[in-house]
């Protein structure tokens, strides 16, 4: 099986610390594929092994066939890797629009040169072009309301949906998200994850999306692999994850049968490992 | 100006005069709609292409004549269109709430046996796929916005587009076919299922006739011309009868323009760009704009917060003076303008409540020619408003034409009694229940339930309804509404319930203007976290108690509030707490609220509240806090809740 995205036996040092350890797994096209694990599991080492921001110590990166361990980050999105980060990286000072565009930066032919006489070069027309793909992106996300305000003038939430569209600016045939729930309250963690499947199943993006948050994980993912210093545990659906006994050891502690029940609070002072 | 009048005689339903608009001035823009950050523009001809689209598509459906076509969704083209193909194919129309509670829903469809319903996207499409066997004569969904359908396979989904090319093929075949069903509709059958908003049990539905609502928009523009040239932004909800008269009866009528925005939350940009030359808004969107002016000086420079006051007082007491002035037109007034979207207002109205009569000058002095309307969707919305140069904020106008009749029914002494009302365009009954019909009309003259009089100018002022005058335990009558409106005239007070019916003094629960408090509690660094917790500082409680003292001071000394509370959640309509148009359903909260009501009248310092708020999305959440009751009777011991 051809896999759109896969790892073969990666592993990530940075002198003594092993952040990853002969991980293998691969994305399959039009995958909403999750990776779940404690904190410091190395999650986002991988999404920055596959944006490139990392170069694996050992193993190899492959994206539709092609060997793409040692090209450089900003060749990737070319090849239709989009990510957003776990910690907002967007232009505070910039509208929410100019943000969306400079994900179509790539896209562009005109450079400064070219752009400066922009009714000759087709400038122009270039401009509104890529303008309608923001709208519409803008439409998707319901940004509208926020079209013309400053970046970081909009509240948390906000600010992640921004940067999710930024990513989709990019037209990335797999995208990453590093936690894109973060922080988020219920509200807003039902609208991401609605705009994560529609993503998925109307824009037909390969999604590999990093996150904490169990319920909607385990909700929306078609597989999910699961990461514990660094290696791989376990990794399938949903609900074979969840039933996996090394699983329930990394997320809960030794003792644990079930998982808790958030909502049965007060917990029993045991359960808490 | 043009003969209203002769227009509505010479097509005397939506699809005859939209054939006609399209005839005559068919390249001329109809609607415009934000669509991905731009206007889009639909002339006569498109909107009459729509129209007949959809109708010969619904035909093609099999539906026909005396059908009911539901139509659920944002205000957009493909809204009003869909209510036109109704009506060209002999069927009814009814438009829903785009916030309908599932029950009223399901209550509403089954009632009118709607056997198709227009649902804008994957939001209202999941509320009907929700409702299924308490539906059985829904047979198509027709839906507008595909985005996210894609996971279902029900088969009464269709696309909107899907209906129009079906209509296409149709016309194709028989090319005559469109006309002849535009011929065959008359004006005085029913055309609109018009729900009333029921402040008790279910909603009942207004049967109006498409000849009757273009003769009555009629006689509003005699009064209140428009034309062509004339912008209107639709925001009110659709189903709503003055919504109706605006973007279908006048605007069929006079052409004038109307203008959808991109979404809910874009209107007031929206709103700026096109710089209507009408506008009606109901009172708390009055209230609310000038808040957040306020709200904005606050947070402005010095500088703009000087101009503003200076301003604000020339231009107050030029009107003052009747006069307008000048200095502050160009200091402050221009630009506040410019920046809510007033430039080109020719015409600007408020109803369905008092509007308090600081905001009413704010307005006013602002150059906004407001003026107050009233009626009742029976009576096919507003048929009294004040005449240009006659305008009293206390007051609802006078009637718009000589065949509006109105008479104040088993007046008092202070010649207050019921509003009864007649004219020849009223609606024709309620949908499958004629009992009600006859309750409300007698010997052709409406009831409207409201108390009223008229004043020594003969306008028309208007209390309260009839039946929520209530009576105090010593016999004392007062209006709870009045005093409520009184409050929240306060810029800190959000929403109230006056309590006192069969007790022995007056009590009130007040939700507080959160987005306004917090930025006081901020500027005064007033540590809060939520709603809850703002509402309980002790703070805001001494700032609410000089608000409703200054509100006392305007009372006679039997109607004031004697104890209030500041309540932990704001009264919503998803609770049931407020009708959709936001008036304040009390049999509802005195039941939900019962522990708390009798715990303010035994004379409780504190009440200990443990609850659970249920949100839209079906989540939960538990409150545990405790009420503070603040006592203003003058023999209450001092200040013991504001600790």
């Amino acid at each position: 099986m051809a896999y759109t995205l896969e790892l073969r036996g990666v592993s990530l040092r940075f002198g003594g610390v092993r952040a990853l350890t002969e991980v293998s797994f691969g994305v399959n096209d039009g995958e909403l594929f999750s990776i779940i694990g404690p904190n410091g599991a190395g999650k986002t080492s991988i999404v920055n092994c596959i944006s490139g921001r990392y170069r694996p110590t050992e193993g190899q990166l492959f994206y539709r066939g092609r060997n793409i361990t040692a090209l450089n980050p900003n060749a990737r999105p070319s090849l239709g890797i989009g990510r957003t980060f776990q910690n907002l990286a967007l232009f505070h000072h910039m509208t929410v629009l100019d943000n969306i565009m400079v994900g179509r930066h790539h896209l562009l032919k005109n450079n400064f040169i070219t752009g400066s006489l922009y009714w000759l070069t087709g400038a122009r027309r270039e401009e509104l072009e890529h303008r309608r793909k923001v709208e519409e992106i803008i439409d998707f996300l319901d940004l509208q309301s926020v079209r013309k305000s400053t970046a970081g003038t909009l509240p948390y939430g906000l600010r992640k949906r921004v940067e999710l569209a930024r990513a989709m600016a990019l037209e990335p045939q797999l995208i990453l998200l590093d936690e894109p729930m973060a922080g988020m309250n219920f509200e807003e963690k039902e609208d991401m994850a609605r705009y994560i499947v529609d993503l998925n199943e109307e824009f037909g993006m390969t999604v590999m999306m990093i996150e904490h948050d169990m319920g909607v994980v385990m909700d929306i993912s078609h597989r999910v692999m699961v990461l514990d210093f660094g290696r791989k545990i376990a990794e399938g659906n949903p609900a074979s994850v969840l039933a996996d006994p090394h699983v329930k050891r990394a997320y809960l502690g030794e003792e644990d049968e079930v998982l808790v029940d958030p909502d049965d609070t007060p917990a029993p002072a045991e359960s808490v490992a | 100006m043009m003969d209203y009048a002769g227009r509505a005689a010479a097509a005397d339903t939506y699809p005859k005069l939209l054939r006609l608009n399209a005839r005559e001035h068919g390249a001329d823009i109809a609607l415009r709609e934000k669509d991905l950050g731009l206007w889009r523009l639909f002339s006569w001809n498109d909107y009459q292409t729509r129209v007949r689209d959809f109708a010969l598509g619904m035909v093609e459906l099999g539906l026909g004549r005396g059908d009911v076509i539901g139509i659920i969704g944002d205000n957009r083209p493909d809204w009003v269109s869909a209510e036109i193909a109704a009506h060209a194919i002999g069927a009814m129309s009814l438009g829903l709430y785009r916030d309908v509670l599932d029950e009223e829903a399901a209550y509403l469809l089954s009632y009118g046996e709607a056997k198709l319903v227009f649902a804008e996207d994957e939001e209202q499409v999941d509320k009907l796929l929700a409702l299924a066997e308490r539906v059985p004569n829904l047979k198509h969904i027709v839906y507008s916005d595909p985005r996210g359908m894609r996971k279902y396979d029900d088969p009464r989904l269709m696309q909107a587009d899907r209906l129009a090319a079906l209509g296409r093929d149709g016309a194709a075949r028989e090319p005559g076919l469109y006309d002849q069903l535009v011929d065959a509709t008359g004006g005085e059958d029913v055309a609109i299922l018009c729900t009333t908003s029921g402040t008790t049990a279910h909603p009942k539905l207004a049967m109006l006739a498409a000849g009757r609502v273009l003769r009555h928009c009629a006689t509003y523009l005699a009064f209140d011309p428009k034309g062509p040239d004339d912008e209107y932004v639709s925001v009110l909800p659709l189903p709503w009868i003055m919504e109706q008269v605006y973007a279908l009866g006048k605007s069929l009528l006079c052409r004038m323009k109307v203008n959808f925005v991109e979404q809910p939350d874009t209107m007031m940009n929206d709103f700026r760009e096109i710089a209507p030359t009408f506008v009606l808004f109901a009172p708390r969107v009055w209230e609310s704009i000038a808040a957040d002016v306020r709200a904005g000086v606050m947070d402005s420079s010095p500088l703009k917060q000087s101009l503003y006051h200076v301003g604000m007082k020339a231009g107050l007491s030029a009107l003052a003076h009747g006069k307008h002035s000048a200095v502050a037109d160009l200091l402050l007034f221009r630009a506040l303008r410019d920046r809510l979207g007033f430039t080109r207002l020719r015409s600007a109205a408020t109803g369905g409540a008092a509007l308090g009569p600081d905001t009413f000058k704010f307005f006013q002095a602002m150059g906004v020619p407001l003026r107050t309307l009233y009626g009742q969707t029976e009576l096919l919305g507003a048929y009294t408003l004040h005449p240009f140069g006659k305008v009293d904020p206390d007051t609802t106008g006078v009637p718009m034409a000589d065949n509006i009749e109105i008479r104040i029914d088993n007046p008092d002494v202070h010649g207050v009694g019921e509003i009864v009302v007649r004219h020849p365009n009223m609606f024709l009954g309620y949908y499958k229940s004629p009992e009600a019909s006859a309750a409300d009309i007698k010997d052709g003259w409406m009831h409207s339930g409201d108390a009223g009089y008229f004043n020594g100018n003969n306008q028309l002022v208007v209390i309260d309804r009839i039946k929520d005058l209530a009576e105090t335990a010593r016999g004392e009558r007062f209006s709870p509404q009045y005093i409520e409106n009184k409050l929240k005239f306060s810029p800190y007070i959000a929403e109230t319930v006056v309590l006192g019916a069969g007790r022995d003094a007056l009590a009130a629960m007040i939700c507080i203007r959160f987005s306004i408090i917090s930025k006081w509690a901020e500027k005064y660094r007033i540590a809060f976290t939520t709603y809850t917790d703002l509402a309980s500082r002790p703070e805001v409680y001494a700032l609410l108690r000089r608000e409703v003292e200054t509100v006392n001071a305007t009372l006679p000394p039997a109607q004031r509030i004697s104890r209030f509370l500041l309540l932990y959640k704001e009264l919503d309509a998803d609770d049931g707490e407020l009708t959709r148009t936001r008036k304040v359903r009390r049999s509802v909260i005195n039941e939900k609220y019962a522990g708390i009501i009798d715990a303010i009248y035994s004379g409780q310092h504190e009440i200990p509240i443990d609850t659970v708020i249920r949100f839209q999305d079906g989540t939960t959440q538990r409150i545990r806090t405790r009420l503070a009751v603040v006592d203003l009777s003058p023999d209450a011991p001092l200040a013991e809740a504001a600790e």
